[in-house]
């Protein structure tokens, strides 16, 4: 059976495909961020609590968090999955009824853990022999639901293994054809951990620049866990692009160009991230840290399109215009923005090391 | 058709998405209400310099956002992968349409999290008037929130202009856009009222207590009215087919809309007496029952909501199968297996019908029906079928069962669709051919050198229905047969003798025996079985009678006479039930069950109920029969009328596997009863040739009942008339039994027939019908020479060559026309030159069998 013949009609965009694309990645940019903190939270307190290692106010810091840091993991979700519908969507219905039982149990195992984190987050302190369990039962819904994350959008862009579905209609297929799948997984998973862990530091950061002098000694550890997951994602990246087509491991034209170079760019941000990370300089890492995600992102979308190049592109898309609802969102958006920055000016004076109410109500 | 189908068995059928949906809907419209809820509940603690309403507020605030951020923020993310799961193509078109109107509807979920994380963090931190503005900031964009969502799913059912213009706004501000924002706005007062309940009913300080309670019985009470007003206002919004659909069409909507209705006032006395009743015991209870009421009449709001689209998941655009209604044309002219992409089986070979036949199913089932699960499921219902019953409610289910979609295929995968529905998903009622055995019958003696006299006995139907009441509960069988018989005296000119004579009869089967003498009238004489006779055990469609005439006491003549039952009705070829005798005959009381609920369920009766207890349900008793003399009840359609009127909708006339009569009339040629044994059958005719079709047969009766003003005459009459051969003017109605097709239509002058349709000529009473019309010469019966109508010589029944042509074998030894062949002797005892019965009939016959 020819693949391409099961490949859905997409439907037409009200705006050219080019203004869904900036959409994406902006919106996954900021998503990835908080789901990597999201992730790499819930595992360095996992691991944290079971080798009960001395990183108390580390953990404590953790469970006050996690819950919102999942909820705007979930929040930021929101806008790729959207925009990469509109641009994908044909592809993505597909590849999501192809393992349709673990794309809808994502719902379920996102609600446990959430749940999870706020039990972990309001009963820290009555609780302490169970934080090790609920740390992992945290964890491992997180790593179950980034792996279904990883096959589906593995399978999306495979429609040369869609054709299993005549063996498997039940919603189960996996994506092991994929070479690229269990490196690109575990990619994922140092990189929240990497990135969980500068979050970590950028906090302490934070906190010794505003007089706790506690703070410094915990930046180390936080600096040890981004360096050292990031020096082992440098050899996982390197399998992940080994399991990569030909086709777009060699210079061939002007999409693996751009891919080379971003891919270049971020392998170097990400080198001199490790370097300022083992030296401790926070703010440094985090820049050079952001560099290379954001070259990473960009690396990603690009070889998305050209796996995809043999059966569709984005300029295929029709259009149909219509720039009344685009030119709404983007007032709201403004506006919505301005109300945030508005609300959190408000309770600022509120809101201050010394008398936070966060801490104050997770310790009361 | 785009997108491959997630083969859900027992949880399809729009399981997953009910259970997600009624979850996410309720909690989501508490994040509406509750967010007033908790601003006017901190402004009344202000208000009043209450620290313990502050307090329950803060606490109030802290279920709220564990309950509405964490699993309301969730489910909704798990309605979303869920419908794009389910119904792929459907979502992918609202995403298109409105993309930006979900990237706003996010920009406000954004502002709300925010702003709610704010709102419980900073209480008691923060000047009382900038927390209440957090507070009013999340209320209106949870508002907002509902304003968009409410814009998009409210599209789905009435997508109005956009259907014309395609456009955001006309699609967005759609018919019930405002009607629909007002109600769910009031809902989500009440909710918040009913979550307050929850709440404030654990307050310890007694008086705190009571007055939250009343306070949350104000939110609860006040916009039940203003509900109810604007669900008034959502219903006359509503497009006619929208309305019809929700309240007139879909039978299952009945109970949730009952359900709706009567949960208003309970919670209305709930909401009072949680504030009269104060014991905390007796309040929390409440509460929680309240909360549960609440949950259902909104669960019943969404499916009925739901279900108004119905067949469409995109009203007038996009069907529930996810094919669109401008493809329907196409995809029936070309197949669906040709035109979806996930199909394996292309083409359909003998070899690979089965597996074709689920991949129909997978398309065009499964979108809404599981397999043995708890909703929509399809086994019991095609566990009722044949598979030629599956291929009429197949290729009629648009217009009988409206809320689902017209089948999207070719005439050859419907007849694999329902084959593989009642044989092989299932085991249908659907039959192996019957074997018949047939049985040689002896004629009575008749000796044409010395016998004076001879009968020429007939019936008034050469085949009648019996439904057999005393076994199937159900009497709507056909009246019972009236024998006829005239006595002639032969001679050079013979004499049809009248009273003179006594004739008497005699039925005699295993089951049971009939006697009686017959009555003079005119020159035949009459006798109407006092009963429909009992079919043998050992199943024949037919008993014999025995007729005899006496003079003076001493017999003078005898005959044998067929009396042709049927007990082969089809009706469980679409209502299920097992055949009542001998496995292949003969109407069960479990099809008779299911009738009469189908019956109650259509037109509100209760007849199941009767029936449970022993009755047996007659129909004639509501529907007039004028075989019977049986008046009915005036505004009810005759019981003809009403029965082939109603499943003419149903039975797909144009089938090419399926004669539409003998669906239900039991002449199926493989079935118990076997083929018409009639004449005309052996020349290739059937009964549409003078019936008309299914439709035009239910059309002509229907006319009839419209001109009297019968109700449901002229609304079955609409539903059928596009399946009409003829324009539905051109019809003539009719009345049933009285009115029937004129042999001398075909027959002009007795002469060779010309045409082959007798339809839409009827005979004018009761004396035109060929069973009471004479020959020419006025003396003899039609039928006494030619044979009861439906069973006209030569008659090949297929359980007896003898059986149908008792008298011509008795008297000329052949099968033809008493006196066919210039047989005259018969009766005459000198040859004939003058065609007195009827021009023709001195002639060679022309329909020789061998």
């Amino acid at each position: 059976m020819n693949p391409a013949s099961l490949i859905p009609a997409p439907d037409p965009l009200q705006v050219p495909w080019g203004w869904f694309q900036v959409l994406l990645s902006i919106t996954f940019l900021l998503h990835l961020l908080v789901m990597n903190i999201m992730i790499g939270w819930s595992i360095i307190a996992c691991v944290n609590h079971i080798f009960k290692l001395p990183r108390a106010e580390e953990n404590q810091l953790i469970s006050k968090k996690l819950p919102f840091t999942i909820a705007f993991a979930i929040n930021f979700g929101v806008p790729p999955l959207l925009f990469l519908q509109v641009l994908y969507g044909h592809l993505m219905y597909t590849s999501s009824v192809l393992m349709a039982v673990f794309w809808l149990s994502i719902v379920l195992l996102l609600l446990l853990a959430y749940y999870g984190a706020y039990i972990y987050k309001l009963q820290f302190t009555r609780i302490p022999g169970l934080h090790s369990l609920l740390t992992s039962f945290i964890a491992i819904l997180f790593l179950a639901i980034a792996f279904f994350f990883t096959n589906n959008t593995s399978l999306m862009v495979s429609p040369e293994s869609w054709p299993r579905y005549f063996d498997e209609p039940n919603g189960l297929l996996v994506n092991f054809a994929d070479p690229t799948l269990i490196p690109r997984y575990l990619h994922s998973v140092f990189a929240s951990v990497a990135v969980g862990g500068l979050a970590l530091g950028l906090y302490y950061d934070w906190k010794k620049r505003h007089g706790d002098l506690a703070a410094d000694a915990r930046i180390i550890p936080a600096m040890n866990w981004f360096s050292y997951a990031t020096i082992l994602n440098f050899g996982i990246g390197t399998w992940y692009f080994g399991g990569l087509p030909t086709t777009i491991r060699t210079v061939t034209g002007t999409a693996s160009a751009f891919t080379l170079f971003f891919l270049l760019s971020g392998i170097g941000a990400a080198i001199l991230s490790v370097i300022y990370g083992l030296q401790r300089r926070v703010r440094q890492t985090a820049f050079a840290a952001l560099a290379a995600i954001i070259c990473m992102v960009a690396v990603r979308e690009l070889v998305r399109r050209q796996t995809l190049a043999p059966w569709f592109s984005t300029s295929e898309l029709q259009v149909v215009p219509q720039y009344s609802p685009l030119l709404l969102f983007l007032a709201v958006f403004a506006a919505g923005l301005a109300l945030v920055w508005y609300m959190i000016k408000l309770v600022r004076p509120a809101h201050n090391p010394a008398t936070n109410p966060v801490d104050s109500e997770v310790q009361s | 058709m785009n997108y491959p189908i997630w083969q859900l068995d027992a949880f399809g059928g729009g399981l997953f998405i009910a259970v997600i949906a009624i979850f996410h809907v309720y909690v989501s419209h508490f994040a509406v209400g509750g967010g007033l809820f908790l601003v006017l509940t901190e402004m009344k603690g202000l208000r009043e310099g209450s620290a313990e309403i502050l307090a329950y507020t803060r606490r109030h605030t802290k279920f709220f956002l564990l309950l509405t951020m964490v699993f309301g923020g969730l489910t909704g993310v798990g309605i979303w992968l869920t419908i794009a799961l389910l119904s792929p193509a459907a979502t992918s078109k609202l995403i298109h349409i409105f993309v930006f109107g979900w990237a706003v509807d996010w920009v406000f979920f954004l502002v709300e999290i925010i702003s709610l994380l704010l709102y419980y963090y900073t209480f008691e931190r923060l000047e009382p008037k900038k927390h209440l503005l957090l507070g009013w900031i999340y209320f209106i964009s949870a508002l907002m929130s509902l304003f968009v969502i409410n814009g998009i799913i409210d599209f789905m059912l009435t997508p109005g202009e956009w259907l014309t213009d395609n456009n955001f706004w006309s699609g967005f501000f759609n018919p019930t856009f405002w009607p629909a924002l007002f109600f769910r706005t009031f809902m989500a007062l009440m909710i918040a009222g009913l979550f307050g309940f929850l709440t404030s009913v654990n307050i310890k300080d007694t008086t705190l207590r009571h007055n939250m309670v009343r306070y949350c019985g104000i939110w609860l009470l006040a916009p039940l009215v203003l509900l109810l007003a604007s669900a008034l206002w959502y219903k006359a919004a509503l497009p006619a087919p929208q309305q019809e659909m929700i309240f007139l069409v879909a039978p299952e909507m009945k109970p949730f809309l009952g359900l709706f209705i009567w949960l208003s006032p309970l919670i209305f006395a709930g909401g009072l007496g949680m504030a009269i009743l104060r014991p905390q015991n007796v309040q929390r209870p409440l509460a929680w029952l309240l909360l549960l009421l609440g949950f259902v009449q909104l669960g019943c709001f969404e499916f009925i909501r739901e279900g108004g689209r119905r067949p469409y998941i995109i009203h007038d655009y996009m069907y529930s199968t996810s094919i669109l209604k401008a493809d329907l044309a196409e995809t029936r002219k070309n197949g669906v297996l040709a035109s979806a992409r996930w199909i394996h089986n292309r083409t359909i070979t003998p070899e690979n019908r089965m597996e074709a036949g689920k991949e129909l199913l997978n398309l065009l089932c499964l979108p809404c029906h599981s397999l043995g699960g708890p909703l929509n499921d399809i086994l019991p219902v095609a566990r009722r079928f044949s598979p030629a019953g599956m291929r009429s409610f197949l290729a009629t289910m648009d217009t009988t069962s409206p809320y689902m979609p017209p089948f999207a295929g070719n005439r050859e995968e419907m007849a694999v669709l329902a084959d593989y529905l009642t044989t092989h998903l299932t085991q249908g009622t659907g039959d192996n051919p019957v074997r018949i055995r047939p049985e040689t019958l002896v004629p009575a003696a008749f000796n044409g050198e010395t016998d004076e006299y001879l009968i020429l006995a007939t019936t008034d139907m050469g085949m009648v229905l019996s439904s057999e009441p005393e076994f199937s509960g159900i009497d709507f069988s056909f009246a019972p047969p009236t024998l006829r018989a005239q006595v002639i005296e032969r001679g050079e000119v013979p004499a049809v003798l009248g009273k003179e004579v006594q004739v008497s009869y005699r039925v005699k089967t295993d089951q049971e025996t009939l006697t009686g003498t017959m009555t003079a009238a005119g020159s035949a004489f009459e006798a109407t079985l006092p009963k429909m006779p009992a079919v043998s055990s050992d199943f024949r469609p037919y008993v014999l009678a025995e007729i005899s005439a006496s003079k003076n006491g001493r017999i003078i003549a005898a005959t044998k006479l067929k009396i042709g039952i049927s007990t082969t009705l089809g009706c469980r070829n679409c209502h299920g039930g097992p055949w009542r005798q001998e496995g292949k005959t003969g109407l069960s009381r479990e099809t008779a069950a299911n009738i009469l609920a189908a019956h109650d369920q259509r037109s509100k009766t209760r007849l199941s109920r009767a029936f449970a207890d022993g009755a047996i349900i007659t129909c004639r008793d509501c529907h007039a029969d004028s075989s019977r003399d049986s008046q009915g009840l005036s505004e009810r359609l005759n019981l003809s009328a009403a029965i082939h009127g109603f499943h003419a909708a149903y039975i797909d006339h144009t089938d090419p596997n399926t004669n539409s009569c003998d669906f239900c009339h039991g002449n199926n040629p493989h079935g118990a009863t076997g083929k018409l044994e009639d004449l005309h059958g052996g020349l290739g005719l059937d009964c549409a040739n003078c019936h008309g079709t299914m439709t035009d047969h239910s059309i002509s009766l229907l006319k009839e009942e419209k001109q009297a003003r019968i109700p449901h005459g002229g609304k079955l009459l609409a539903l059928i008339a596009p399946k009409a051969s003829l324009p539905v003017q051109a019809i003539k109605g009719r009345s049933p039994w009285v009115m029937q097709p004129d042999c001398l239509t075909c027959h002009q002058d007795f002469r060779p027939p010309e045409t082959d349709s007798a339809f839409n000529s009827w005979t004018q009473d009761r004396q035109g019908l060929y069973a009471h019309r004479h020959s020419m010469d006025g003396v003899l019966l039609c039928t006494s020479c030619h044979g009861a109508p439906h069973s006209l010589y030569p008659a090949d029944n297929p359980h007896s060559k003898e059986a149908g042509n008792l008298q011509p074998l008795q008297y000329q030894k052949n099968h033809y026309p008493i006196g066919a062949d210039q047989g005259c002797a018969v009766c005459h005892t000198v040859a004939m030159e003058e065609e007195m019965h009827h021009p023709g009939s001195l002639g060679t016959f022309r329909n020789r069998v061998e």
